[in-house]
């Protein structure tokens, strides 16, 4: 619990923390509004078939999770960037405790920033779309619960990933290279590969299959929602064992 | 959360043995042995390069051996149960988050080590910057940020102090505070080790010197000693007759060299030694007085045969 204490003590006395904290989630509200848009000037006939008003307010995440996947690594980055993690590790020998506490504070804030971006996001969203006459989801509509706290999980997961790219990187801005192909770049140009890996790309790359956590209709070529999040689920375990692996073995 | 006890700080042993790193081809640690004592200053010299701040990270785990140990009271920094409360570390003072403010900075650990977080403002007092504890590190002189690193390593009141040029950066007010504090410490029975690269730091500082060269140990022993045994013996002599001086030196066997003003200076002897030749043969001697290297000229003729011996067997 001390740990924990030191580590949130550490964030909350930047200014980057809120400045990102405060950006994730006026990008995503702000670009979920601008991605719904363009639809209020449609007719309901227009829509397609099997339209998720739930996943349409959400669009903003696209940006949203890079500045989310920033706050993780900007938890561990500027420590090597100033030598700080030295005098870290002299009051906390165990690296594994160090990295545990920073994990822990960035779970809670990555899932705090995620529950007030989604539902910030859903609630403007759907409120443009009632009053534009067009079918809208409300909280206790089936699945839509559910994909909201899918949502939020799927943010956190991202910010958590980011705190494994930044142990593994060191550097802020390798981290944000990793991030914004990782979380941009491949989900873009994956399903564009040829045949079997574009099929696997388009599918199953971690960032993708997550996506699917915060759909209430089910799409074509994407993977159930609570496969998506086992999927993205195993890719952050992945990419933390090995920033811990090389965050306690590595000289600093 | 810990009060800290009013327990007398328990001063441990800093011991090295065979202790070595090697970076891909080079060795920057060479099989390096020491002990600092508790109770007493240890100056760690070495010129840039001689491998001081490695064996100070291996002390505190942040790089590891590829071979020997570097232990606290006989255990290594991983296996103390309470680290801030046996150790206090000063490795960079820039180590600092340029936007965090120093009382945050301290906060922080404090907290990391489980302490009352009133520590915060006493380790502040301490070192002298209450005044400054809400303006951030970034906008600290080099000096401040040598008195926040202070701070930061005495916040867990540690019975061992290990610095890495804590005199760098100070200004002569600040270097004369942070030498009586180093003092102060020590006399309180804690084992107090800091480096430099100059002798001059150490001169009015320490009581044993531990000095490396290109990662091995030329010299472990006291300052008194050190100097004793370092600085060579010089005499320098003029008398209005330096022919009859120079006849009367030489057939005593001693070893001399004339100088541009004819006097001379005369090596391994002593002014009385000098004195009574020149009275035996009668000479009315215009100067007699013992020179003796610096302590700084010693340092650097010490080191540079280090890195001598080094490029020649290499």
């Amino acid at each position: 619990m001390n740990l924990i204490r030191s580590e949130w003590t550490k964030l909350r006395t930047v200014r980057s923390t809120w400045i990102a904290a405060l950006s994730a989630v006026a990008a995503g509200v702000a670009l979920s509004v601008l991605g719904a848009t363009d639809l209020l000037s449609a007719s309901p006939s227009d829509l397609p078939a099997g339209w998720d008003p739930t996943s349409a307010s959400l669009k903003g995440f696209l940006f949203a999770q890079l500045i989310i996947g920033m706050l993780g690594a900007l938890s561990v980055t500027p420590e090597f960037g100033t030598g700080m993690v030295g005098t870290s590790m002299v009051f906390v020998p165990s690296r594994s405790r160090l990295l545990a506490a920073k994990a822990a504070v960035v779970a809670a804030i990555g899932l705090a920033v995620g529950l007030v971006t989604t539902l910030l996001s859903f609630t403007v969203v759907q409120l443009m779309l009632k009053s534009a006459g067009l079918p809208a989801a409300g909280v206790a509509d089936p699945g839509v619960a559910g994909a909201l706290v899918g949502a939020a999980l799927y943010l956190t997961l991202v910010a958590l990933i980011g705190l494994a790219v930044g142990a593994l990187a060191r550097s802020a801005t390798t981290s944000l290279a990793v991030l914004v192909g990782a979380l941009l770049l491949v989900p873009a140009l994956g399903p564009s590969l040829p045949g079997v890996l574009g099929d696997l790309f388009g599918r199953l790359w971690p960032i993708t299959a997550g996506q699917s956590a915060y759909t209430v209709v089910p799409v074509d070529g994407m993977v159930a929602p609570v496969t998506g999040l086992i999927v993205l689920t195993l890719a952050a375990v992945g990419v933390s064992v090995a920033g811990h692996a090389v965050f306690r073995l590595r000289d600093v | 959360m810990k009060k800290l006890e009013s327990r007398p700080p328990e001063g441990v042993e800093v011991k090295a043995r065979g202790l070595t790193k090697r970076y891909g081809a080079k060795l920057a640690v060479d099989d390096l042995s020491f002990t600092a004592r508790p109770g007493v200053v240890t100056g760690f010299l070495g010129p840039n390069g001689a491998g001081k701040s490695t064996t100070m990270r291996m002390l505190f785990g942040l790089s590891r051996p590829t071979a020997g140990t570097i232990t606290i009271g006989g255990r290594r920094l991983t296996d103390l149960e309470d680290p801030a409360r046996s150790v206090g570390a000063l490795l960079d003072a820039r180590a600092v988050h340029p936007h965090r403010t120093a009382a945050d900075h301290l906060l922080a650990f404090t907290q990391a080590a489980g302490l009352d977080r009133s520590r915060v403002g006493e380790v502040l007092d301490l070192v002298g910057l209450t005044s400054a504890a809400g303006r951030r590190a970034g906008e600290f002189s080099l000096g401040m940020q040598q008195r926040l690193g202070i701070a930061t390593a005495l916040l867990g009141d540690p019975g061992v102090l290990v610095l890495d040029e804590p005199l760098n950066g100070l200004d002569p007010e600040g270097i004369r505070w942070m030498r009586t504090l180093m003092r102060d410490l020590a006399r309180q029975g804690r084992t107090i080790l800091f480096s430099s690269h100059l002798m001059s730091e150490l001169e009015l500082t320490a009581d044993d010197v531990i000095v490396v060269g290109q990662g091995r140990l030329i010299a472990e022993t006291t300052l008194a000693r050190f100097v004793e045994d370092n600085t060579t013996q010089a005499v320098t002599v003029r008398a209005a007759a330096p022919d009859a001086l120079a006849r009367a030196l030489s057939e005593a066997g001693v070893i001399f060299a004339m100088q541009p003003d004819s006097s001379f200076l005369v090596t391994g002897t002593d002014t009385s030694t000098v004195g009574k030749i020149a009275a035996a043969e009668g000479i009315a001697l215009d100067e007699l007085v013992r020179v003796r290297e610096s302590l700084e000229d010693v340092f650097l003729r010490l080191t540079h045969d280090v890195t001598e011996y080094g490029s020649h067997t290499s």
